[in-house]
């Protein structure tokens, strides 16, 4: 038994010690019910976080290759990029997304019913939408490509296709899927994520900005494909978005606090910040300097992708860390919320 | 016509009747033999296959006990004797509660699924069609009180129906039938409401000023819940009892975090515009 003398006893973080209840007894507290979390934790499999990440590349790759043909970019290459590269994101997603319901087979019960307040179900209506819209885009595209064969009624209808329209029709959904899912996690009980809230849309989109921005830039490194104007740009964009996405990871980590702290500790901190802020954001920024080059191009593509999962990986963790720990459940339904009248407290 | 609870821990014995109720009527399955060596709870938290859970708190009040105690001189003089101030009734007391699904009055649990699952039914109770549930996991997080989990076994979500089907013919929940000292009250809202603080105020007559009604919008349930169907009568911190003071309606924040995210768009979009211009 330690001294006692020496210490205040409201200093030991309220732990009882007594003869009969020794100091090792951790789990006896002042607050809270034998250290047993008040809420429970997510319990989202591996599929959640690929799905994250493809989703937002699948987003981020539309929405460029949209705005800049927009703005009157005509390289051919680049826009098949962006459009198979959204194709197979979004082929994989809803796989994804079903394989992890606990009832696979019912899937389609989440199309029986519009919900304005569930992050969830505007998900599935957005993602049904922008995969079918963007898909029928890459088809257009893959019969033009000659990839569906020549001559024959389907490569005909799909080659008809107002490709550029569906493009501009689905971007607004492609922007939507990009977010939702930051603005899905947030609004649970879950204190890191909830305490965020605002940011987490933000931060996810602007991932799913720099990770499709990536995806399509590997791509054309990767193959030589693209005109030279058109990689600067996307070297630009590239900058842009990272410095950005730097900015949304200080401002959350800064607004997250004493919540935050999952993020910020143990395994999981390091691997947030030496694969998301060091890796994925940084790295890639310094690389990203001053001429465009293919090597260091592709490098950076890749350790932004990379990034871009782990930062999807790192919060949808840190949750359950926050979720675990009692404490930060009770301070933070008890900061958010302070009452009118604290009475009988 | 809202049906509810009303749990009063003040006259819980311990006995664990509502759990075993519970089990057996909604044919439960167990849920393993862990023994936790927490007081007499093994149960340890409410989930899809615990829809009562009793709590036994040790020790309820804060405490300041440091050193050896001399348990002689405790039980001469407590406030002199002990370093600290500690006080005897924080040795002494002994807390049951029977926790259960609070059947918020804004559910978050509902407001998340994006199936429909979690519906209000004709008594106002927040439900989970079995037939409908799929499985996606979202109202396990969104709650936040941690009442549901997904079974694994079966891959969906569950947790108290206020036994609607009881309820459906005319009989109150398995666990108020099987409360032996009325601990657990089934009724109209309205009804335990006035019976909640008519107790209090017998409670504070007596000399139990700490007494009071949690899950009415005042205690628990603000931030947009608008307060709980299944009311409790506390005598502790809502933390002693693993509950959150002010548990909050996490959707609250949906026009923020949409708007925040529009915004994101816009400047997104601009920087990609501006990057491939000309």
């Amino acid at each position: 038994m330690t001294d006692v003398t020496r210490e205040a006893p409201q200093q030991r973080n309220g732990h009882v010690e007594t003869s009969h209840h020794p100091r090792k007894d951790d789990r006896r507290q002042d607050k809270g019910y034998y250290d047993i979390p008040p809420i429970k934790e997510h319990t989202w499999t591996w599929e959640v976080p690929v799905y994250f990440w493809l989703g937002g590349i699948g987003s981020g790759a539309h929405v460029v290759t949209t705005i800049a043909r927009m703005c009157g970019n005509k390289d051919l290459a680049f826009l098949r990029a962006g459009r198979y590269i959204t194709l197979v994101a979004m082929m994989l997603s809803p796989v994804l997304l079903i394989m992890d319901l606990g009832r696979p087979e019912r899937f389609y019960n989440m199309l029986r019913i519009v919900k304005w307040r569930s992050p969830m179900s505007m998900g599935t209506w957005g993602l049904t939408l922008f995969a079918n819209l963007s898909g029928l885009a890459a088809a257009s595209q893959a019969a033009r490509d000659g990839l569906l064969g020549r001559e024959n009624f389907l490569a005909r209808s799909f080659a008809a296709l107002p490709d550029r329209l569906l493009s501009i029709l689905a971007a607004p959904f492609g922007v939507f899927v990009g977010a939702y899912t930051g603005v899905l996690i947030a609004l649970t009980s879950t204190p890191i994520w909830a305490r965020n809230a605002v940011l987490m849309g933000p931060l996810f989109l602007t991932s799913a900005m720099s990770t499709g921005l990536s995806a399509i830039s590997f791509v054309l490194n990767l193959g030589g494909w693209g005109e030279r104007k058109t990689l600067e740009s996307l070297q630009k964009a590239e900058r842009a978005s990272l410095l950005l996405e730097m900015g949304l990871i200080a401002a959350s980590l800064l607004r997250m606090g004493r919540w935050g702290k999952p993020l910020r500790s143990g395994k999981l901190g390091a691997a947030f910040f030496g694969g998301t802020v060091a890796g994925g954001v940084l790295a890639p920024l310094a690389l990203l300097q001053g001429r465009e080059s293919r090597g260091r191009g592709i490098l950076a593509s890749l350790l932004v992708l990379a990034g871009g999962y782990i930062l999807r990986r790192a919060i949808l963790e840190a949750g359950k860390h926050s979720a675990r720990d009692p404490e930060a459940t009770f301070t933070f339904a008890w900061q958010e919320n302070l009452p009118l009248r604290d009475e009988n407290v | 016509m809202a049906t509810g609870f009303l749990t009063d821990t003040t006259v819980c014995i311990g006995c664990k009747a509502c759990e075993v109720a519970c089990k057996q009527w909604n044919q439960l399955p167990a849920d393993g033999y862990e023994l936790t060596g927490d007081s007499y709870d093994n149960t340890k938290t409410l989930s899809g296959t615990t829809w009562r859970h009793v709590a036994f708190i040790e020790n309820p009040k804060k405490k300041r006990l440091t050193g050896d105690v001399d348990l002689v001189a405790l039980a001469e003089d407590v406030r002199e004797q002990l370093p600290g101030g500690a006080e005897l009734d924080a040795l002494g007391r002994w807390a049951f509660m029977s926790d259960v699904c609070k059947h918020c009055v804004e559910a978050p649990c509902q407001q998340a699924c994006p199936t429909g699952s979690i519906i209000r039914n004709e008594f106002d109770n927040v439900f989970i069609q079995p037939d409908i549930c799929n499985g996606c996991g979202y109202c396990i997080p969104a709650c936040p009180y941690g009442v549901i989990t997904r079974v694994p076994e079966d891959g969906r979500a569950f947790k108290c129906t206020l036994c609607y089907d009881r309820q459906k013919d005319g009989l109150e929940p398995a666990c108020a039938k099987a409360c032996p000292t009325e601990s657990i009250m089934f009724g109209e809202v309205e009804e335990l409401e006035r019976r909640a603080e008519q107790r209090v105020q017998e409670l504070h007559d007596r000399g139990y000023t700490s007494a009071f009604v949690y899950g009415t919008p005042e205690v628990g349930g603000t931030g947009g819940i608008g307060g709980n169907h299944s009311k409790f009568i506390l005598m502790d911190e809502p933390e002693t009892y693993n509950l959150p003071r002010h548990p909050f309606l996490p959707q609250e924040k949906l026009n923020q975090a949409s708007a925040a995210s529009i915004a994101a768009a816009a400047v997104l979009g601009a920087v990609v515009a501006w990057a491939f211009r000309g």
